[in-house]
């Protein structure tokens, strides 16, 4: 009873509250309706003046040297979408022989078109093709972001670069070297990891700087490999895709300078090769078991990373001054398996002598503006190289990179590269890259 | 249980109240001079920040994430338009993730509506002619009859989100158009020196600036839009300037002062750095000083 009647009070509270503001409202409301119409009156008055100039420039103003913006239509009447093609052409000089995949000596290694546009009051939509002799075409990312989502929420879905690392989300053709880091092109991809599936992320400062959490939920971590077979597939479990977590910070250290310090986490099973293969039984999508041969397990493999970026670039001098110093480490860790469970019931299972191993390995990346074209970079790489039973692949590479505007690029490399202490591999590499068309600029 | 219920509701009223009658319209704007006239119309009715500083090149802002921050509870994004900020802004427009600031949301305010376009492209255009802007020149604000349509802009789209502020916002926008029409009429003098007289620019962006003050344009230290100088346009400038007899080379201050006192060493000509922005100058803290200050400097220059 008490309760009912400490409720009844603090509504009657509120009424009174409402009722002792009425004649305020009711004059606050003639004055908004006296604002609105005002509003009305000088917005057409606005447009009144607008088409008066239009129709007669005043003042200093040439007769017929301007059209106000409004009159002049839409910029894009058809809707269009932005296309745009990016070239990537690559030369490698290097006095033993060509170092590149197809030993070619100048190669055109992709060109990228992209397509992309807002797609409806709630989704923007990217497509990016990449054509390349070796892959032919290939769909690089296609996916929509929604654009309207409450609580700095943002979701994808389709192909995308994977948010782990930083030089990870850069296109190839865009990165200030001519070829990933080591530590990218051997525990992630050699072309940049990329993943089918969705994408969220979330803005927040709770601590007054930015940061990002983003996360991704994909079909599997890798490519599937025509050669390798499996007694189940990767993601036969959901517990088989692939997952990843960056956590962004952002901070500015004065108005020239910033930091960028985040944390990356993916894990997700993929196929690993065996030395050998093994008669086991799969089962079918029938539900049959039928002995098969496999030739590859699959193992859970998980890879952590931290990376940090400094940027300085004075705002005044900005266009013939910066500097970025950028840093990433990965560690990669690969489940052990022992053995080989076929999955069905009555099947023995297979004892393998699998190898398995964690791998390391981290970059530093200076470069330094010398001109408002020019700029000059270094990258000192150290990796446990997967591909060498983990031996030290060690690499130093020096680049001098030229654009001649903003939608053409020229570099020139050399690399020294020591695989476990064999003879240092000298590498000389040019680059040209170009771009037609309204290229979305790339991410911060 | 009814109870606490009964004390939240309480408390939630309380707390609401007080916020409601306080709030400001948020306006972020890309540049410094729209962040002025910004503030100018709406006084203390809006809470403003800009991101673009006087002193900076505008095409070439860096989409900072911090910008992000101050964009993603904006009721008003305003920007210069015709493809200035088109290197940055829709990297931080798509970072922000607010629906009310994106084009389509009341919040999208392109400035360049407007005003009076120059320099539109007629014909073909490709990018051999540099960083050409192919909706027209952006650099407007620097024409004060540019900065009145601005304000007026502003005074419209404020009054339709804060319909409940409509009079202050037409009152302060009145207030800046008398100051600044008694502004005008203090260089006039100024203007009477500057008519006519010839002159190098560093980029286009002094284009609007001379539709309103008459000097004129000889030569453009870029070749092209957006394209350092090389040797041979130097030599091309030079011979401009001996033949006209320009009083002054005016560039802005982020460019590459050395190249323009090259030009000043061969042929005696005066190097004018003035700022294109609010703020681009020490002590430069508002559109009607910049006005003031850009025409003093360079009448002083040419008389």
């Amino acid at each position: 009873m008490r309760t009912i009647r400490f409720t009844a009070v603090v509504l009657l509270s509120c009424a009174s509250l409402a009722g002792a503001q009425q004649p305020d409202s009711a004059a606050r409301s003639r004055q908004r309706a006296d604002s609105i119409a005002k509003a009305v009156r000088d917005s057409i008055a606005l447009m009144k003046e607008l088409g008066a100039g239009l129709a007669a420039p005043s003042g200093a103003a040439a007769p017929g040297s301007g059209n106000v913006g409004p009159q002049s239509g839409p910029a894009n009447p058809r809707l269009l979408p932005d296309i745009s093609a990016v070239g990537d052409l690559v030369g490698d000089l290097s006095p033993r022989g060509s170092t590149q995949a197809d030993r070619s000596r100048f190669g055109v290694r992709e060109v990228e078109l992209a397509v992309q546009s807002v797609v409806d009051p709630y989704f923007r939509g990217d497509v990016f093709l990449g054509i390349s002799d070796v892959e032919k075409i290939s769909i690089e990312q296609a996916f929509l972001t929604t654009t309207s989502l409450p609580n700095e929420l943002e979701l994808r879905i389709g192909r995308f670069l994977m948010p782990f690392g930083k030089q990870n989300l850069t296109h190839r053709h865009d990165l200030h070297t001519i070829e990933y880091p080591y530590v990218i092109q051997r525990l992630l991809s050699d072309d940049g990891l990329k993943g089918t599936g969705l994408w969220g992320s979330r803005v927040f400062a709770p601590f007054g700087f930015y940061q990002e959490v983003q996360v991704t939920a994909i079909d599997r971590l890798s490519r599937p490999v025509d050669s390798l077979h499996t007694a189940e597939d990767v993601n036969r479990s959901l517990g088989g895709l692939g997952f990843s977590a960056r956590l962004r910070n952002y901070v500015d250290l004065s108005e020239s300078q910033n930091v960028e310090l985040s944390f990356s986490a993916l894990t997700g099973k993929r196929e690993r090769a065996l030395g050998q293969s093994y008669l086991v039984s799969v089962e079918q999508p029938t539900g049959q078991f039928v002995p098969t041969d496999v030739n590859a397990i699959v193992a859970r493999q998980t890879t952590y990373g931290a990376d940090l970026t400094y940027r300085w670039r004075p705002l005044q001098q900005g266009l013939y001054q910066s500097f970025i110093l950028q840093s990433e480490v990965m560690r990669q860790v690969n489940e052990r398996v022992d053995d080989l469970v076929a999955p069905c019931a009555n099947c023995a299972t297979v004892s393998i002598a699998e190898r398995a191993r964690d791998y390391t390995g981290a970059y530093v990346f200076a470069r330094y503006q010398t001109t408002q074209r020019t700029f000059l970079g270094a990258r000192y790489d150290w990796l446990q190289n997967p591909e060498n039973d983990g031996r030290t692949l060690n690499a130093g590479s020096v680049y001098l990179e030229w654009y001649p505007s903003e939608f053409s690029k020229l570099m020139a490399g050399y690399e020294g590269l020591s695989n476990s202490g064999d003879r240092l591999v000298n590498r000389l590499l040019v680059q040209a890259v170009f771009s037609l068309g309204p290229h979305k600029p790339h991410p911060f | 249980m009814i109870r606490r219920f009964a004390l939240l509701l309480l408390a939630g009223v309380l707390a609401i109240a007080p916020h409601a009658a306080e709030a400001q319209l948020k306006v972020v704007t890309s540049t410094t001079d729209l962040y002025d006239i910004a503030k100018e119309v709406g006084g203390d009715r809006i809470t403003a920040a800009h991101i673009g500083e006087g002193y900076q090149d505008p095409h070439f802002i860096e989409a900072k994430p911090s910008f992000v921050l101050q964009l993603r509870n904006a009721d008003v994004w305003a920007f210069v338009g015709l493809d200035l900020e088109i290197g940055w802004m829709p990297l931080l427009l798509d970072g922000a993730r607010n629906p009310k600031i994106r084009q389509g949301g009341a919040g999208y305010l392109d400035a360049s509506t407007a005003i009076r376009v120059l320099d539109r492209p007629n014909g073909n255009v490709d990018r051999s002619m540099g960083d050409v802007h192919t909706q027209g020149n952006p650099h407007y604000w620097l024409d004060p009859e540019n900065g009145r349509r601005i304000a007026r802009l502003f005074q419209s789209r404020f009054s339709q989100l804060d319909p409940a502020n409509a009079a202050t916002y037409a009152s302060n926008e009145r207030a800046f158009e008398a100051r600044l029409n008694a502004a005008e009429k203090g260089w006039q003098a100024d203007l009477a020196a500057i008519r006519g007289k010839p002159v190098v620019a560093w980029h286009t962006s002094w284009r609007y600036f001379a539709e309103y003050n008459g000097m004129n344009i000889v030569a453009f230290m870029e070749p092209k839009p957006g394209v350092p100088p090389s040797p041979s346009h130097l030599y091309e400038v030079i011979q401009t300037v001996k033949r006209t007899g320009a009083k002054a080379i005016v560039m802005e201050p982020f460019y590459d002062r050395k190249v323009a006192d090259l030009v000043a060493k061969q042929t005696g000509i005066k190097v004018l750095i003035l700022p294109p922005s609010v703020g681009g100058v020490r002590g430069i803290t508002d559109y009607i000083q910049l006005m003031q200050y850009d025409m003093a400097q360079l009448a002083a220059a040419v008389r």
